[in-house]
């Protein structure tokens, strides 16, 4: 490998405008003269590289290929494949992954807001019982079990109210008011006697599919 | 007779796997002393190829009622005889084809509610392949609300002819009813006579909004 000689100071010194360069010596006057040269000859020639050069010639080529249009060009630049680089922090990274998680996996609702299905609907219950202390809801549509249809008094008015996602079609039920006595719906409109010799009436329901057409016919069965 | 025999083969397990589907759903709900005669009552609707879930329901709402032994398996009886009643009428309608088990269960209904098996039959020829609840729950709220069991019939008939099918024939029910509340002094049959120049066009009934709501079992 070849070393650089070092410049002389005093001849860097008046390169760069530190000295008159008409203190040095003879010999680094006239290499001084020989640089000054040189450098006013680079500033008169075009600065243009090979690179420069070779990339003009091909935007003075005319484009040979025929005419594509807009869409047709979209669709190719979409189906070709291409290298993405994706440059990723670990820390940033798992901030994204745990959000993503979060939003995924935990409800938005602390109560279940179910959409009915196709052939469900929305079953809503409303009783006026001043001074009860619990309504529940129980017929064909829950076993007749107690204890999964609760109504609430919300403003402690004695208006309870509550609301169930059912299948379409028919439902017998009946309330329960505090824990023991069983009432009829008095707001139901379609009462059916219960079968059990006692003239007990149960209060009928028919749900409409919440989502179907209503000129659609449903599975009422 | 060796088709008989296949036949009576792959009818057996399939009646006492539904038998024990309903049994397993009754242990522990309905009374010990009242289980062995709703058994035999469940197992005889699914021998008779009848639907069995309203046996099922009524043994379970008896019991969850506390009704008393010799009154639960009496209702749950009652609902067996109703059941047969129902694929009588279904077999006169439908004479070409066996009884479907959810038009027996609906005709089953409909004679809970107060319909007679001769509007019950009409309603049913009317469109045979139509699920026919919807048609009969309209006629039994029509008779509830004490029209004429004929007249409604009538109008059914007519709204199903002009197109109305499904839930839509629930709406002509309660456009009647509104029509002998709106006015003071209207007679059923002018309540009828209104409802029927509306046709094919009554008020659909509004579908609840959607509020909170919890799925309960069998939703």
């Amino acid at each position: 490998m070849m070393a650089m000689s070092p410049i002389d100071p005093r001849l860097q010194e008046a390169l760069d405008g530190e000295r008159d360069p008409g203190t040095l010596p003879m010999d680094l006057r006239e290499a001084y003269a020989r640089l000054v040269g040189a450098a006013n000859l680079l500033q008169t020639l075009p600065a243009v590289s090979v690179a420069a050069r070779v990339m003009a010639e091909i935007h003075d080529l005319k484009p040979e290929v025929p005419s594509v249009r807009p869409a047709r060009r979209l669709m190719r630049w979409l189906a070709r494949p291409r290298a993405v680089t994706l440059r990723l922090r670990p820390a940033w990274t798992l901030a994204l992954v745990a959000g993503l998680a979060a939003i995924l996996l935990i409800p938005t609702q602390p109560t279940n807001r179910p959409s009915p299905g196709a052939q469900e609907g929305i079953a809503q219950f409303v009783g006026h019982f001043p001074g009860a202390r619990s309504v529940e809801v129980v017929g064909s549509f829950n076993d007749w079990s107690r204890g999964s249809l609760h109504l609430r008094d919300e403003h402690h008015d004695g208006i309870w109210h509550g609301a169930a996602v059912l299948p379409a079609g028919p439902h017998e039920y009946m309330f329960i008011v505090d824990g023991e006595r069983w009432v009829p719906d008095p707001l139901a409109g379609r009462y059916v006697d219960d079968g059990f010799g006692a003239g007990r009436e149960n209060s009928l329901l028919i749900v409409r599919p919440a989502q179907a057409s209503l000129d659609e016919d449903a599975t009422l069965r | 007779m060796r088709v008989a025999l296949v036949l009576v083969l792959i009818a057996a397990p399939l009646a006492a796997q539904n038998g024990g589907g309903a049994a397993s759903r009754l242990a522990g709900r309905v009374p010990t002393a009242a289980l062995p005669a709703i058994d035999s009552l469940i197992a005889a609707a699914v021998a008779e190829s009848l639907p069995s879930e309203p046996l099922v329901q009524k043994a379970l709402e008896g019991s969850a009622k506390g009704v008393p032994t010799d009154r639960l398996v009496n209702g749950v009886r009652r609902g067996l005889l109703q059941l047969r009643e129902a694929r009588v009428i279904v077999g006169r309608a439908m004479p070409d084809q066996p009884a479907p088990e959810a038009h027996v269960a609906a005709v089953s209904a409909a004679l809970a509610r107060g319909l007679g098996p001769a509007i019950v039959e009409r309603l049913l020829t009317v469109a045979p392949n139509e699920p026919p609840g919807p048609v009969l729950h309209a006629a039994a709220d029509l008779v509830a609300h004490r029209f004429n069991p004929d007249s409604a019939a009538d109008l059914l008939v007519e709204a199903h002819n002009k197109g109305l099918h499904g839930m839509r024939l629930l709406d002509v029910a309660v456009a009647a009813d509104h029509e002998l509340q709106r006015a003071g002094g209207r007679t059923h049959a002018d309540a009828l006579a209104r409802v029927r120049a509306l046709l094919p066009n009554v008020p659909t009934a509004e579908v609840p909004p959607a509020v909170t709501r919890r799925r309960t079992k069998g939703s």
